[in-house]
């Protein structure tokens, strides 16, 4: 076999059995999963409960419920008591004594503009607001021409924006996709690729303050050992990112009873460009990470710089706002452009808006080229690094070695004196 | 007839900025023998250990390695112990050694079988599944040394492989470097341990500063550092005897008198004369050949004069 493979499955079926890995890939979901299970359950709990509310009191000022029309409800929920006031300072003074917990006003040009305003101490739950809009359809409905289909009279417009050129609607179904995926994409993104490059700058740091690089350099040559480690944690954050497509197909799937997950769908478009994304910025990522793990002298000088690096992935989303509401604005564009924070820039414009094909293209090129360059360095730094302790290394060294040839040697001295040992 | 050559180097110099480490060595090590590097802290061993290896490249001057430059696939024929010792941590040992072991080109079946054999023959065997951080610091030194030589290299570069172990370990890997001498492979050991190269080594090359102090077959140069000497032990005026040139006390080690000869006295004479003299008893008598030790701090204190 192949030494970069045997390098590859190594780093692969290692780290794939590492605590931090498994909570990663199979923590990170469990975790989010249950955090919304018991979310809805508590809302939910909140929402259908209607004994808090058994009188509700209401003031009519425009005449709408004159001959009071009850809905129907389900057989599961007890209607509360209505309670009709004349006026609001008598039903206002009714819910200060506390006889009753809520009242509604229902003012003279309800019937032009719909207004309608709720009075209590707390919030109104969803269902009593429910109950509410029922009651007024009910009522309102019989005003209505014959004919006129109650659905219509409840939900008067359901609207369609039509996004020029992007040949992508937003529907009211598929906003939440739009504006979920990209997020749970850009996620994903941050977090399959920052656990193995950081696994892989681990690595390299542990095999230099271990000592054992000396073995491995004289085994096999560090161009393939760098490749086979980025090859092994490349195909480990596939991994990841497989489980997680597949718990969220399975969520998808099974949530599709939750109102809030109703319509959501993966686009492909989407997936076909994150996957494109993720692959180049990986190299990128892992590339730099290589470097700085062969140049760094300790795990913890390590994690200093992967938490830089990673702030530049995540840079984008501390201008979240400016993607919602102009999603070709400049930031947004430049920001698309930048080889370190593309990717989840990226995957973000494409969920919100008609991104100009020349900007993924000028952007993918950019990154291209930006990882080919730090891959390429990377790889002379590496090998020239590889056997170097102790000694801390200038930009100025580093840079010297960048321009030397690959067939510079690697480097060992500490100091002069106990390199010639 | 030559014999065949595991490594030849030709002229090889290596300097870090101003320091001169290595300062035109040349040097044979042939198939099948054990060639001792000696020379004492600094001297250039590791450097040059290292240039053979391809890890470092000499500034002038060429090295061969069985045959042709180092390539990867002839690093599959060699076994190194650097001085710095160094293994995965938190790995399990059995695993760890079955990938460095697949790095030198065996099948990982193979791998598994060479080293639960190398276990079992190195009394480590219920250690294979712990973590290489569970093992003493002995052990730990064991295992390494399996790590070298699983592959079973024509060539082994051991880079002081006795430092630090106690003396049942040190005849536990003695024992199995001679072993793979007498199978016929080839092995380079750096040491500062006179007596281990004494016992062991076929050839040794002595270098101080950089520089060849002596080379050549161990006995050999035993016999050119040889004194014209005897030791003795007993009562008498050892100065009177006739053919003595001078005396001196042996202060290291077991005493005695050292008995410097006159260029054209034999020791049987010497012993003739003792035995025929009154007031004189003798409990030791021997030819004074140095140790490798005493050559090794004449070679140091001469070229530092």
């Amino acid at each position: 076999m192949n030494k970069t493979w045997i390098v590859a499955r190594r780093e692969y079926l290692y780290n794939l059995r590492r605590p931090a890995f498994l909570f990663a890939v199979f923590g990170v979901p469990l975790f989010t999963f249950v955090m919304w299970v018991i979310i809805f359950a508590v809302t939910a709990s909140n929402e259908e409960n209607l004994d808090s509310f058994a009188q509700v009191g209401y003031v009519d000022e425009a005449g709408v419920l004159d001959n009071l029309a009850l809905p129907e409800v389900s057989s599961d929920v007890t209607p509360p008591e209505l309670v009709a006031f004349e006026s609001e300072e008598t039903a206002r003074a009714a819910l200060d004594s506390r006889k009753i917990s809520v009242y509604f006003l229902v003012q003279p040009d309800y019937l032009s503009n719909g207004q309608l305003s709720t009075y209590s101490y707390a919030g109104i739950p969803e269902a009593l607001h429910d109950y509410i809009e029922s009651l007024m359809l009910a009522n309102v409905s019989r005003q209505a021409p014959p004919g006129t289909p109650l659905e219509r009279i409840a939900n008067p417009v359901n609207m369609t924006v039509h996004v020029a050129d992007s040949g992508r609607d937003l529907t009211e179904a598929n906003i939440p996709a739009l504006i979920l995926m990209p997020l749970v994409f850009a996620m994903i993104f941050m977090m399959a690729s920052g656990v193995t490059s950081g696994f892989l700058m681990n690595g390299v740091v542990e095999e230099k303050t271990n000592r054992i690089m000396e073995i491995l350099v004289t085994s096999i040559s560090p161009m393939q050992m760098l490749l086979g480690k980025v090859i092994g944690l490349g195909l480990l954050g596939l991994t990841q990112i497989l489980v997680w497509g597949a718990a969220i197909v399975i969520l998808l799937n099974v949530g599709q009873t939750l109102p809030l997950l109703q319509g959501i769908a993966v686009p492909v478009d989407l997936m076909v460009i994150f996957v494109i994304y993720f692959i180049f910025s990986y190299f990128l990522l892992s590339g730099l990470m290589a470097g700085i793990g062969a140049v760094v002298g300790s795990e913890q000088e390590s994690r200093q710089w992967s938490s830089i690096v990673s702030l530049l992935w995540v840079l984008p989303f501390f201008f979240i706002i400016n993607f919602l509401t102009d999603p070709n604005g400049t930031v947004p564009v430049v920001l698309t452009l930048i080889p370190f924070t593309a990717p989840t820039t990226a995957l973000l414009r494409l969920g919100f808006t008609a991104v100009p094909v020349w900007q993924i293209i000028l952007s993918l090129a950019i990154l291209l080229l930006t990882t080919a360059l730090t891959v390429w360095a990377s790889a002379r730094v590496f090998r020239w690094a590889l056997l170097r302790y102790g000694k801390r290394i200038s930009i100025r060294e580093l840079l010297s070695v960048i321009r030397k040839s690959p067939e510079a040697e690697i480097s060992l001295v500490q100091s002069a004196q106990e390199g010639a040992r | 007839m030559q014999p065949e050559k595991a490594i030849r180097v030709e002229h090889i110099s290596k300097t870090y900025g101003d320091f001169r480490a290595v300062n035109d060595l040349s040097f044979e090590v042939y198939r099948g023998e054990i060639f001792a590097m000696l020379g004492p802290n600094g001297s250039g061993k590791t450097t040059t250990m290292r240039m053979i290896l391809d890890i470092l490249k000499p500034d002038s001057g060429k090295i061969e390695v069985l045959g042709g430059t180092l390539t990867d696939t002839l690093k599959d024929r060699i076994g190194y112990l650097p001085e710095e010792r160094g293994l995965y941590r938190n790995v399990r040992v059995l695993e760890m050694m079955e990938y460095l072991a697949t790095l030198k080109g065996l099948s990982s079946g193979e791998a598994r079988k060479r080293s639960q054999a190398m276990l079992e023959r190195l009394d480590l065997a219920e250690h294979a599944k712990k973590k290489v951080s569970e093992l003493s610091k002995g052990m730990q030194q064991k295992i390494q040394f399996a790590v070298t030589v699983l592959h079973e290299p024509e060539l082994i570069i051991i880079d002081e492989p006795f430092s630090g172990l106690d003396p049942i370990n040190t005849l536990a890997l003695k024992d199995l470097v001679l072993e793979f001498r007498n199978k016929g492979h080839t092995v380079v050991m750096s040491t500062h341990q006179m007596w281990q190269v004494e016992e062991m080594a076929d050839r040794l090359l002595m270098i101080h500063q950089g520089e060849q102090q002596l080379y050549g077959p161990v006995e050999d140069i035993r016999k050119q550092y040889a004194l014209h000497a005897i030791i003795v032990e007993g009562q008498g005026n050892w100065a009177a005897l006739p053919g003595v040139e001078r005396i001196e006390t042996v202060e290291n080690g077991r005493k005695g008198t050292l008995l410097y000869l006159q260029p054209q006295t034999t020791t049987d004479e010497v012993l003739a004369a003792i035995a025929t003299t009154r007031d004189m008893s003798i409990e030791r008598f021997e030819l004074a050949v140095p140790s490798l030790h005493d050559i090794f701090i004449r070679v140091v204190e001469e070229h530092e004069k």
